[in-house]
């Protein structure tokens, strides 16, 4: 039985929203993605009041899981910049709020089985995205040119 | 994951100080972390450690320590304030490990309590600076419009700066070749992150009060001391860089040889 089975159907007994489904497979432990196109599917989410909290009611879940899933942490810190740049400004609000949520991932550690440490791709991650928040010029200026590069 | 309930909270804080010779695990200590910025207030966060039984055992209690530091650096201000008004019980974790220890944990174990208390003190005398000591702006105008006030300031960071130097070369001087120094080394992560927030600060108001100030004369007991501990933080990078486990989770901070010139201008000053 393959891992995407039982995503739906625990997406299903779990009562996620269709948003929060999109969410859940852009940042699940397969090895590849987010790719762009679900990031923007996403994002576009966040521009209705209600979906926004949706979306962001599951990245933090996905922040915050346990070190065996890494792959949703640095998945979510992928998706989540994505956002940052790229959604409504509630997203930048949010993330500055919540700054220390990524700021604690500065640290995060996970030895695997096969005694390799895979944190760091989140350390990396979560060190960028932290001076990105803490760069008010820089934020305005990444999301400007995000604004152009999707043609608006 | 984030914490329900103040017993979860309990549980992080004994996970994080379990009786296995090894670093505090990330997972718990940040779990607390995320806890006290979920609920915006530190004093849970005491409550429940004065609930844990670790005074039997002098891994734990160095575990705790270390725990504890992450927690008032990364944690929600108030944990600063009313980790203050719990002086007294940090300092009796002083006092458990009898001499030496039976794994040579007793002096540090003393002195990085000696050390979070100052750090708790410095942060009653100024309220203005934040765990890390992360460069605020506004913290260096207020202190060179009052220069009494910041020559104060200054002088009290150098002290701190110190008691860093201090209980890095201890730990140092405790750390053996083998796999279970994971934990004393540990230690040193919040202590580089502190020393070099301290370095900024030192260095970004030193800078300023140059500038306001006409008499160098007066401000030369600080630059000696600055000088000096600009050595003497450089060797303690260097030794740290030279330890694997502490170069992949953090990243050290360089420090040119020389010391910077306190004169230059913020802005053309080399960056740090």
């Amino acid at each position: 039985m393959s891992k995407a089975f039982v995503r739906s159907i625990k997406n299903v007994t779990n009562g996620y929203s269709s948003v929060q489904v999109l969410v859940r497979n852009a940042t699940s432990n397969e090895p590849s993605g987010p790719s762009v196109s679900e990031m923007a599917e996403v994002s576009s989410h966040t521009f209705d009041q209600g979906e926004f909290l949706e979306v962001m009611d599951m990245v933090d879940k996905r922040l915050n899981d346990k070190g065996k899933n890494w792959r949703h942490v640095a998945k979510a810190l992928t998706l989540f910049e994505y956002l940052v740049l790229n959604g409504s400004d509630r997203c930048v609000h949010w993330a500055k709020h919540n700054l220390y949520i990524v700021k604690t991932l500065r640290e995060f550690t996970f030895i695997d089985d096969h005694d390799k440490d895979q944190g760091a791709l989140i350390r990396v991650k979560a060190k960028e995205l932290t001076s990105l928040l803490l760069n008010d010029e820089r934020l305005m200026e990444e999301r400007r040119l995000a604004k152009e590069r999707n043609g608006h | 994951m984030s914490l329900k309930s103040e017993t979860d909270l309990q549980v992080a804080i004994r996970k994080a100080c379990s009786n296995d010779e090894t670093a505090p695990k990330r997972k718990h200590v940040r779990s607390c972390i995320v806890y006290t910025w979920d609920y915006k207030t530190g004093a849970p966060f005491w409550k429940s450690f004065k609930l844990i039984p670790i005074q039997n055992n002098e891994i734990k209690v160095f575990k705790a320590l270390i725990t504890m530091h992450k927690v008032l650096q990364e944690g929600h201000p108030s944990v600063i304030s009313s980790g203050y008004r719990n002086r007294d019980w940090i300092e009796s974790l002083g006092r458990v490990t009898p001499g030496e220890g039976f794994k040579n944990y007793g002096r540090i174990t003393n002195e990085y309590v000696g050390y979070i208390l100052r750090k708790l003190n410095f942060h009653y005398r100024h309220p203005g600076f934040n765990g890390t000591f992360e460069y605020e702006e506004y913290v260096s105008l207020r202190v060179v419009s009052d220069p009494n006030e910041g020559y104060n300031a200054i002088l009290d960071l150098l002290s701190l700066q110190d008691y860093i130097d201090d209980l890095q070369r201890l730990i140092f001087a405790s750390v053996g070749e083998s796999r279970s120094s994971e934990c004393k080394v540990s230690a040193l992560v919040p202590l580089i992150a502190e020393s070099y927030g301290i370095y900024k600060f030192i260095l970004s108001m030193l800078r300023a009060m140059h500038h306001s100030s006409d008499s160098e004369e007066l401000l030369e007991p600080l630059r000696e001391r600055f000088v000096s501990q600009h050595a003497r933080l450089y060797d303690f990078y260097a030794d740290c860089s030279s330890i694997r486990y502490l170069n992949s989770l953090v990243t050290i901070p360089k420090l040119p040889f020389d010391p910077p010139d306190l004169l230059a201008d913020d802005a053309d000053a080399p960056p740090l």
